[in-house]
C-alpha cells in the first residue's frame, strides 16, 4: 500500500490528480489544501510520495520542500512538483530546494501516473535501509 | 496538451464550480480594492488574493483546455504580479480592467458551459499589456507594524486525535487570525522527531491572549520567552512510532463535501416519506392503543415518541446542509449596480446587510431573478439623478439597502432605496391606458402593487435594457408566490420605495396548522399563519359581498373555505379563523375545527389541469386521506379582487377532488 499525499489549493486539480494517479497499483491518497496542512499529514500519517503544488496560500510549496529535505525523518520521500508552466525561476527554485522530480499543468495523466511509479519502484527497491 | 481531453472531461462540473467560487471572490475583492486606498497592507493583501485566484483559474482552465480562459487569466496574473512586486500601481483604470477581466472570465466559462461562442478577450489583454508598459513605481513601504502589538507565539503540535476532533493546523491558524495578525507560520521538528507549528501573533496590548486561546490545543508564549528552534535529531528509521499507520482509506483536510443537489433532493424526499409513514404508523398505533396491555403500550408510545423527536432532528439536520448564505445573491449585485448607475449618470451607494442569512439552495436559485429585477428597478426607476435629489435637499448619492434575515421558519428579503417613491397617478393613468381594471376610492398599497404586478404593465414607454428583458413585476410576483411567499410593497412620495419579500425557509416539509371544515380537512402553513381567533358569528358583518370580523381595532376580511369550495359546514355559533398576512394584506381564513399542529410533506401539484388558485400542494396526514394545504397569499389576494366566486369554479374543486 503506498500512500500519495496529494497538495494544491484547488479541489479541482487535487481531485484530477488523484484520477490520473488511479493507474497506481494500491496507492491511496491523503490530500492537503495548503503547505501547512501538508506537513500535518506528515506528522499524523505515513506518506510515501508527495504531489506537490507551488503557489499556494499561507505556505508557498518551496518552503514545504525546504522543511522536508531539512529533515532527517522526511527528506528521503520523493516529492513531484506540479506547478503552472512557463515559470523557469520556479524550475530552479525547486530543484534547489530539492524537488525529485518537475512537471507542469496542464499535465497529462499518464506522464504523471508513470513518474510517480517510477519514484515508488525506487523507493521499494532502496526500501531494505528503511 | 491532447490526448487530455478525453480523461479530464469528467472534471468540467468540478472545474465549473470551483472556478465560480474563485471568479465570486475575486469580484468581492475587486469591489473592495476602491476601500482599501492608503492601507498599503490590506491593499497588498487583496493583490496577493487576486494573484492567487487568476493564477488557479489559469491552473484548472488549462487542465480542461478552455484556452481563452486560460490566456486571459495569464494576463489578468501577470498584470497583478506586477503590482505585487511592486513595478505598476493600481490605478483606477486597472481596477475597471480587472472587473472587466473577470466578467469575461466569466462570460467564457459559461458560454463553454452552454456550448455557445466564447466571447472575445482581445481587447482586456490589449488593455492590460498596454497596464504594464506604464512606468513602474518605487517599491511599496513595508507594512506598518504598531507599538500597541505585542508579539507571541503560539505552537501547536498535531495528532491524529486532534485532527479528529477538528483540530488541524488550518483550524489553529484561523483561529489566530480572528485574534491577532498572523505575521510568520513555522513548522518545526522537535527532539522527539514531533512537527510542531510556530505562529508569530501580533496581538495589541489589551487583549488577553492567553484568555483567549484557553480552548485552543496551542501553547502561549510571549516572544520574549521562546527558545530558538531545535532541529530535530530523527528517531531510528523503521521503530514502530515512525509509521502510524495511515488508515484503510485516505483522510482529506478539507471540510467542505461538494454535493450535487439532486442528491440531497433524494435524501429530502426520503425524509419525507418516512414522515408519512411515520403519521400513519401514528395513526394505526392509535387504533390498537385498547387492544395492548398498559404496561407494554407505554413502551410502545416512548419509542414512537423517540422516533419522532430523531426524525425530527433528521430532517432538521438535512434542511440544515441545504441552506446556503443568501449573499450568493447579493454579491453579483454590486457589479449590476455600478454598471447601470453609471450608464444612467446615477449615484449609488449600495448596502447589503444579513448576507449570512442562510436560505434552502432551492431558493437561492429562483431569488436571484426577482431581486436582480428590484434592484434595477431601484436603479433606474426608483434613484433620482444627483442634480435632482440636490435640488430636493438630499444628498446627490442614492442609497439602495438589500438586507436579508430570517425569523423562525420564514426568510425576508428588502430591496430599499431612498429615491422619488412610486408615482401613484403616473401609475394609474398607465394602467388605465392599458386596459387594467382600477379599483374604486383611495389605492392602497397594495393595491398599487397589484397593478404594478399585472401582466402587460410598465411605467416606462419603450422597454429600456434595464427592465425590458420580459422579467418584469409579474414575473417577480408570481415567481414568488409560486415559492409559497409574498411581496409586499411600501413607498413614500420622494422618500424611497421598499420591496418586502417574504418566504419560507424551505419549501419540501413544513409545520403546518390543519383545520376542518364540514368533513374536509386543510393545511395552512404555520409560518405565514400570525394568530388563531375564535369569532362570534353574530360579530361576523356583511359588506358589500364581503363578509368582516372585527380585529384589534380595525376590520379583518374573512374567507370560509366552506363557502369557497362549495363544502356543507356545521355551523356552531361561532368560528375559529387563522389571521394571516399584515396590514391592508391581512386576511382571516375561517374553519369549523382546529385539529392541530403538524409536521407535513408539502407536494406541489404540478398539473396545469388540477391546479387551483388558493391551493398550494396537497399532504398526507397518516390517515391516508390527502389534505390539501392553502396558501394564505393567494387566498388573501383573491378575498380582496372581491369576486369569491372567483375561487369557487366548481369545476375546478371537482376536478381536485377527482385527483385526491
Amino acid at each position: 500500500m503506498h500512500t500519495i499525499l496529494v497538495v494544491d489549493d484547488s479541489p479541482t486539480i487535487r481531485k484530477m490528480v488523484r484520477a490520473s494517479l488511479q493507474a497506481v497499483p494500491s496507492a491511496q491518497f491523503i490530500e492537503a489544501p495548503t503547505g501547512l496542512e501538508a506537513i500535518e499529514q506528515l506528522a499524523v500519517a505515513r506518506v510515501d510520495v508527495i504531489v506537490l503544488d507551488l503557489n499556494m496560500p499561507d505556505m508557498h510549496g518551496i518552503d514545504v520542500l525546504k522543511f522536508v529535505r531539512r529533515n532527517s525523518r522526511y527528506k528521503h520521500i520523493p516529492i513531484v512538483v506540479l506547478t503552472t508552466r512557463g515559470d523557469d525561476s520556479s524550475r530552479k527554485a525547486a530543484e534547489e530546494a530539492g524537488a525529485t522530480s518537475y512537471l507542469t499543468k496542464p499535465f497529462a495523466p499518464q506522464v504523471l501516473s508513470g513518474t510517480v511509479q517510477e519514484l515508488l519502484n525506487a523507493t521499494v527497491d532502496s526500501g531494505a535501509q528503511r | 496538451m491532447a490526448g487530455n481531453d478525453a480523461f479530464f472531461d469528467g472534471f468540467l462540473d468540478d472545474y465549473y464550480a470551483e472556478s465560480e467560487e474563485h471568479l465570486t471572490a475575486a469580484a468581492d475583492t475587486l469591489l473592495r480594492l476602491d476601500k482599501l486606498i492608503g492601507q498599503p497592507a490590506a491593499e497588498r493583501a487583496a493583490v496577493d488574493d487576486l494573484f492567487r485566484y487568476f493564477h488557479t483559474l489559469k491552473a484548472i482552465s488549462a487542465m480542461v483546455e478552455l484556452k481563452p480562459a486560460e490566456v486571459l487569466a495569464h494576463h489578468l496574473e501577470h498584470y497583478l504580479r506586477a503590482i505585487r512586486d511592486g513595478e505598476n500601481a493600481l490605478t483606477a483604470g486597472g481596477t475597471d480592467l480587472l472587473i472587466e477581466g473577470t466578467r469575461r472570465l466569466e462570460q467564457i466559462i459559461s458560454a463553454h458551459r452552454t456550448q455557445t461562442a466564447l466571447p472575445a478577450i482581445n481587447d482586456v489583454v490589449a488593455g492590460v499589456a498596454s497596464l504594464i508598459r506604464v512606468a513602474a513605481r518605487p517599491a511599496a513601504d513595508s507594512p506598518e507594524r504598531s507599538s500597541e502589538d505585542r508579539r507571541w507565539i503560539c505552537t501547536f503540535v498535531p495528532t491524529k486525535e486532534l485532527l479528529a476532533s477538528g483540530f488541524g493546523v488550518d483550524a489553529i491558524r484561523k483561529r489566530l487570525a480572528e485574534i491577532g495578525t498572523i505575521v510568520d507560520a513555522t513548522p518545526r521538528v522537535g527532539p522527539n522527531a514531533t512537527i510542531s507549528f510556530e505562529f508569530t501573533l501580533l496581538v495589541p496590548y489589551s487583549v488577553d491572549v492567553v484568555q483567549q486561546l484557553i480552548d485552543v490545543p496551542v501553547t502561549v508564549q510571549a516572544e520574549t520567552t521562546v527558545n530558538a528552534a531545535v532541529e530535530g535529531t530523527a528517531l531510528p528509521i523503521g521503530s514502530d512510532a515512525s509509521a502510524p499507520a495511515a488508515s484503510g482509506t485516505g483522510t482529506s483536510l478539507s471540510h467542505v463535501v461538494r454535493v450535487d443537489l439532486s442528491r440531497l433532493d433524494h435524501l429530502m424526499q426520503s425524509v419525507g416519506d418516512m414522515v408519512i409513514s411515520r403519521a400513519r404508523l401514528s395513526d394505526s398505533l392509535t387504533r390498537i392503543e385498547r387492544h395492548v396491555p398498559a404496561v407494554e403500550w407505554r413502551a410502545v408510545q416512548e419509542n414512537a415518541v423517540a422516533i419522532d423527536r430523531q426524525l425530527r432532528m433528521l430532517r432538521e439536520s438535512i434542511m440544515r446542509v441545504r441552506l446556503v448564505p443568501v449573499g450568493e445573491i447579493f454579491r453579483r449585485m454590486p457589479f449590476v449596480v455600478r454598471d447601470l448607475a453609471r450608464e444612467n449618470g446615477k449615484k449609488v451607494q449600495l448596502e447589503l446587510r444579513g448576507q449570512t442569512t442562510e436560505i434552502d439552495k432551492y431558493l437561492i436559485e429562483r431569488l436571484m431573478d426577482p431581486v436582480l429585477h428590484l434592484v434595477r428597478n431601484a436603479v433606474s426607476h426608483g434613484i433620482e439623478a444627483p442634480d435632482v435629489r440636490l435640488a430636493e435637499g438630499k444628498k446627490p448619492e442614492g442609497t439602495i439597502t438589500l438586507t436579508a434575515a430570517a425569523v423562525g421558519d420564514v426568510v425576508t428579503l428588502e430591496v430599499a432605496d431612498d429615491g422619488r417613491g412610486v408615482d401613484v397617478a403616473a401609475v394609474v393613468e398607465k394602467a388605465r391606458e392599458a386596459g387594467l381594471t382600477i379599483p374604486a376610492g383611495a389605492l392602497d398599497v397594495s393595491d398599487i402593487l397589484n397593478i404594478l404586478c399585472a401582466p402587460g404593465f410598465s411605467t416606462k414607454r419603450e422597454t429600456d435594457r434595464e427592465s425590458g428583458r420580459g422579467v418584469g413585476m409579474a414575473v417577480v410576483k408570481e415567481t414568488i408566490e409560486q415559492l409559497s411567499g409574498t411581496v409586499t410593497l411600501d413607498t413614500e412620495p420622494g422618500q424611497g420605495t421598499r420591496y418586502i419579500l417574504q418566504l419560507p425557509v424551505t419549501l419540501a416539509i413544513a409545520d403546518a396548522l390543519i383545520g376542518r371544515v364540514g368533513v374536509e380537512s386543510f393545511a395552512i402553513p404555520q409560518g405565514s399563519v400570525r394568530e388563531v381567533i375564535d369569532v362570534p358569528e353574530a360579530d361576523i358583518r356583511q359588506l358589500e359581498q364581503n363578509e368582516i370580523a372585527p380585529y384589534r381595532d380595525g376590520a379583518l376580511p374573512i374567507i370560509r373555505l366552506a363557502r369557497i369550495f362549495g363544502i356543507p359546514d356545521s355551523p356552531a355559533g361561532h368560528v375559529h379563523v387563522f389571521v394571516t398576512g399584515t396590514g391592508s394584506n391581512a386576511v382571516g381564513i375561517a374553519v369549523d375545527r382546529i385539529v392541530g399542529q403538524r409536521e407535513i410533506v408539502v407536494r406541489t401539484i404540478a398539473d396545469p389541469l388540477v391546479r387551483v388558485d388558493g391551493v398550494s400542494g396537497a399532504t398526507d396526514l397518516g390517515d391516508g386521506r390527502v389534505v390539501l394545504i392553502l396558501d394564505p397569499a393567494v387566498l388573501g389576494r383573491l378575498a380582496r379582487q372581491r369576486t369569491p366566486r372567483a375561487i369557487g369554479d366548481a369545476a375546478a374543486w371537482g376536478r381536485l377532488r377527482a385527483f385526491k
